[in-house]
């Protein structure tokens, strides 16, 4: 056997080893969904609480941040049970399981704490949740290394600014922006990248 | 000259080595995923995986899931270790023809 031989069967090993890493973690990469998923739901939840004709849903106005979030939850758990199933569970996984997990548990405290008690500020409201997920975008962007994230991470915590020092008008649409790009957007480009990877991934079988 | 490394042989295998490195990158796998993803037949990967477990370098655990038996294999931190040092004794080997 040449040492040129020898070279491209031990560059084939290292390949391998590259290719095989990247099949486990390719697991952890099919997220873009949820991002559409909650986007959307804060979107319905937005609009169904700012409802201003008569009806028996505008009526329960009190009921759209409630009944969407635990909505938009249930439907999350269930289509990631669903994809876990299929999957072996890797570190990074738990890792961003754990980072998001948590804030939504404490979303979920704070929201219902904070309309439960009345002491709701519309423009604090909206500050602090837009901390909490430009926190959680910029913890998981710097575990994956995706810098489209942390660029999500910084337009919420411009939000949060805006919401602080701007009017009230102001704040919703800083909010409404930063829903629109940090989760539509980004979530859309998310599948895009997941779809382009598998398509690869096809292609090279 | 500098003495170049030797390959641990047991991780050299092709079939051992995607073995090792895909279960570097999940916490644990099943039987029937390493098959999928290394399009091996159920004879040679048992055969394999169980060079690797004597080696230490995985471990298994065999439960039963919904009355359905079910092989779960983990990547011990004595295989981690090892893996590690065949990657860097395979650049050292490489040297300058990595990035060629």
């Amino acid at each position: 056997m040449t040492g040129e031989t020898e070279d491209l069967e031990l560059k084939d090993r290292l390949s391998l080893i590259e290719s095989m890493i990247a099949e486990g973690r390719r697991t952890t990469e099919s997220r873009g969904w949820i991002f559409v998923l909650w986007g959307v739901a804060y979107y319905i939840a937005i609009a169904w609480s700012s409802m201003s004709f008569a009806g028996p849903i505008a009526a329960a106005q009190y009921l759209a941040w409630p009944v969407t979030m635990i909505a938009a939850s249930a439907l999350t758990v269930v289509l990631l049970v669903r994809k876990h199933s299929k999957h072996p569970p890797t570190t990074v996984g738990r890792a961003m399981g754990a980072i998001w997990i948590s804030m939504g548990i404490s979303m979920f405290i704070l929201c219902f704490s904070l309309g439960m008690s009345g002491k709701a500020e519309q423009q604090v409201i909206i500050a602090v949740i837009a901390a909490m997920i430009g926190t959680t975008n910029a913890a998981s962007s710097m575990i994956l290394r995706w810098k489209a994230q942390f660029a999500c991470a910084i337009v919420w915590w411009a939000a949060v600014v805006a919401s602080l020092f701007g009017t009230v008008l102001q704040s919703e649409i800083a909010f409404l922006v930063a829903i629109f790009f940090c989760q539509i957007v980004f979530g859309a480009y998310g599948m895009i990248c997941e779809a382009r990877e598998r398509k690869r991934e096809a292609s090279h079988a | 000259m500098p003495e170049l490394p030797e390959l641990n042989p047991v991780i050299h295998g092709k079939l051992r080595l995607a073995l090792l490195s895909l279960l570097s990158g999940v916490e644990e796998a099943e039987f029937t995923w390493l098959r999928s993803k290394t399009g091996s037949t159920d004879g040679n990967l048992g055969a394999q995986l169980l060079k690797l477990e004597e080696a230490g370098y995985i471990a298994v655990e065999k439960k039963f899931v919904q009355r359905k038996p079910q092989t779960l294999y983990r990547m011990t931190e004595a295989g981690r270790e090892a893996l590690t040092e065949y990657i860097q004794a395979l650049r050292r080997l490489l040297g300058g023809a990595i990035n060629a």
